[in-house]
């Protein structure tokens, strides 16, 4: 006969039940097999597969343990007590906690972990950390301190403080007039500094670089712009009244006369990205996103101005040269506008490359019946053929590739998004989890809410390992030192699209703006004190109910 | 043609029965789990596993109680009604009969 106390004391394991209460589950639980044991050998079955029978009818002795101690004691099994594969005694849950610690060791993830922002932190958390007013005052003074003047320049390009960009850029460029090509962006028409005038900054770029357009764009901007603030509301921007007014305003005109004409169209963008990457770099900002967020404050011309300009070109001095048989006027005209569209090919930028080719587009368009009419169909066949090989602006055209890496790169941004959710949920839940473990380890009977807390909590470390390990996997392809970024251009089709898709998938609009940012904490603190009026409730009435039984 | 009563056992019908059995006289968790397999022929049967589980949350509800008698040359935990007990399968007991005949009323009339 088997010794079947021995069995279900050894299966059975340590409960903590009070006035020996464990012994008689023990008791109990060995009759019920020694019955059904002795019931089989009773039907003639032999010993070992009554044996087996018999132990059949407990499968799972760990749940078997924690219901015959739900059931004795009203409460869950001590935390401290479970067997459980996610139970704080075994193994399994602290490799799972070891295993996400070791994710922080992975640069990928520390990189994907700092730019997923956390809700109640500040929307613009995606550059508020790189470029800071702290952390811009802190690079301000190291660069004055070792009197280094790119680290000066990142400065003035980037603070939001006109102030502080001036002084920034007045000290980067005395340092190394190399960098002289950060006037462009100081010399930003609309500074609220009071008394501010950029042409000083615009006068030094164009005798720094005299031979490229932007200076000349940002000029014109700059003449007219105290001006014409309050004219501008008289103008339908559709109608010629504009374009007349603006024709007949030399202050504008000129500059933009000598824009259209310089040989070179250089926004800097080059520049700006080289020294955005280098500083970046030594500030310890080793982020694609930062980059991607720092090359969007680089300074544009007014493109608005320059359609006004083509406007002017084409259907003002073109098509009133054409009128008149002024062939050789029309065509200067309408050359100029081609030209100009073709030196803003050279940038990078998505919205110059669709400027670029709308302006030859409409340009060549009027070239050529007029040059047909001339009799001049060698040439016209050469504009034809120059407008057949522009790129489409129509996006359609390139539909194809560019779906299908936008599509790769939204599914990746999903997944981050969601795994990024999970991993905020889940670390919250693992740290309340483990908070709870921790206490009840140190004083085991210190709450019965806080041991059914942790028991039910007690799957959170292995899945916030399997949450960052997804997080980990969605963004490893966009991974990258920003150092193997070699162009702006690069970074925009490597990068943007995973980039563009979790801001997206992260924008929530109000709830974003509001929400996120505002109202979160104090949601989590008003929950906090409805759930600590709610304990504070459910105590009293235990004790009215306790007192009214103990009356009975 | 034999079913396990896990589902029953959450819903509270399991109760009903042990209650019912402990009406006519103590008994004991084998015996409890013999008497419902044999009283209906084998179409309702226990997880042994449940079963004393929800003898230990009668006990603690006060609706049952278990005590150590010399039985047959052994010590046996035996399980009796108490007064509170009775109060609750009088209680239950109506209400199954309600809800019973309310079921037979219907499958009675939908087979006639």
């Amino acid at each position: 006969m088997p010794d079947w106390e021995k069995i279900v004391r050894e299966k059975l394991g340590s409960l903590p039940l009070n006035g020996g209460r464990h012994e008689e589950v023990i008791d109990e639980l060995a009759q019920q097999l020694e019955f059904a044991y002795e019931e089989a050998i009773a039907n003639g079955v032999s010993e070992s597969e009554a044996m087996r029978q018999s132990l059949a009818q407990f499968t799972d002795w760990e749940k078997l343990r924690g219901e015959v101690f739900r059931s004795v004691e009203g409460t869950q099994l001590p935390i401290w007590e479970q067997n459980g594969v996610f139970a704080p005694r075994r193994l399994p849950v602290w490799i799972a906690l070891a295993l996400t610690l070791a994710l922080l060791a992975v640069p990928a993830f520390r990189q994907v972990l700092a730019m997923t922002p956390v809700p109640g932190s500040n929307p613009t958390a995606w550059s508020s950390r790189a470029f800071s007013e702290r952390v811009l005052r802190s690079i301000e003074q190291s660069g004055d301190k070792g009197k280094y003047a790119r680290t000066l320049a990142f400065v003035a390009l980037h603070s939001p403080d006109d102030l502080q960009a001036m002084h920034a850029a007045e000290k980067a460029v005395a340092l190394d007039p190399q960098l002289t090509w950060i006037s462009a962006h100081v010399s930003h028409a609309t500074y609220l500094v009071p008394g501010y005038d950029p042409h000083p900054w615009i006068e030094r770029l164009k005798s720094w670089d005299p031979q490229n357009a932007f200076p000349y764009l940002l000029e014109a901007s700059a003449n007219i712009h105290s001006d014409w603030e309050t004219r501008w509301g008289r103008y339908n921007a559709a109608t010629a009244d504009l374009r007349r007014a603006l024709a007949a305003e030399p202050a504008w005109r000129l500059p933009m006369e000598k824009a259209f004409a310089a040989p070179r169209m250089d926004l800097y963008t080059a520049n700006q990205f080289a020294l955005d990457r280098q500083v970046l770099q030594e500030r310890g900002f080793d982020r694609p996103d930062v980059l991607m967020v720092a090359t969007a404050s680089q300074q544009l011309p007014d493109l608005g101005a320059v359609l006004i300009y083509q406007d002017i070109q084409l259907k003002d001095v073109g098509n009133s040269a054409e009128r008149t048989g002024q062939t050789q006027e029309a065509l200067a005209a309408y050359w100029t506008v081609a030209r100009f569209g073709e030196r803003l090919q050279s940038d990078s930028w998505d919205i110059m490359q669709l400027f670029s080719v709308k302006l030859r587009e409409d340009a060549y368009k009027r070239m050529i019946p007029l040059l047909r009419r001339e009799g001049r169909t060698g040439e016209a066949a050469a504009v034809e053929a120059s407008l057949s090989v522009l790129p489409a602006v129509d996006p359609t055209k390139d539909w194809r590739h560019k779906t299908a890496l936008e599509a790769s790169a939204g599914r990746s941004a999903r997944i981050a998004g969601l795994a990024a959710f999970f991993l905020l949920v889940l670390g919250t839940a693992t740290a309340v989890w483990l908070i709870s473990a921790i206490a009840l380890r140190w004083r085991p009977n210190l709450s019965r809410g806080l041991n059914r807390v942790a028991s039910v909590l007690c799957f959170a470390p292995s899945l916030l390992f399997f949450a960052g390990f997804t997080l980990l996997v969605a963004y490893y392809p966009y991974a990258q030192p920003i150092g193997q970024f070699a162009s702006q251009e690069e970074l925009t089709r490597a990068y943007e699209p995973f980039f563009a898709n979790l801001r997206n998938l992260m924008d929530f609009g109000i709830a974003t703006d509001v929400w996120l940012a505002r109202m979160f904490w104090p949601s989590i603190w008003c929950a906090a004190v409805a759930l600590a009026g709610a304990a504070l409730l459910h105590w009293v009435a235990r004790r009215e109910r306790s007192g009214r039984t103990g009356e009975a | 043609m034999g079913k396990t009563l896990d589902r029953e056992l959450k819903k509270g019908s399991a109760e009903l029965l042990i209650l019912a059995l402990l009406e006519e006289k103590a008994r004991h968790g084998y015996e409890i789990g013999k008497l419902i397999d044999e009283r209906s022929e084998g179409v309702v049967r226990f997880h042994v596993a449940s079963l004393y589980p929800l003898l230990y949350r009668l006990e603690r509800r006060g609706w049952v109680k278990g005590e150590w008698e010399p039985a047959g040359g052994r010590r046996r935990r035996f399980y009796r009604l108490t007064a509170s007990g009775r109060k609750t399968l009088a209680s239950q007991r109506a209400r199954w009969r309600e809800f019973s005949g309310a079921m037979n009323r219907i499958v009675e009339v939908r087979c006639a």
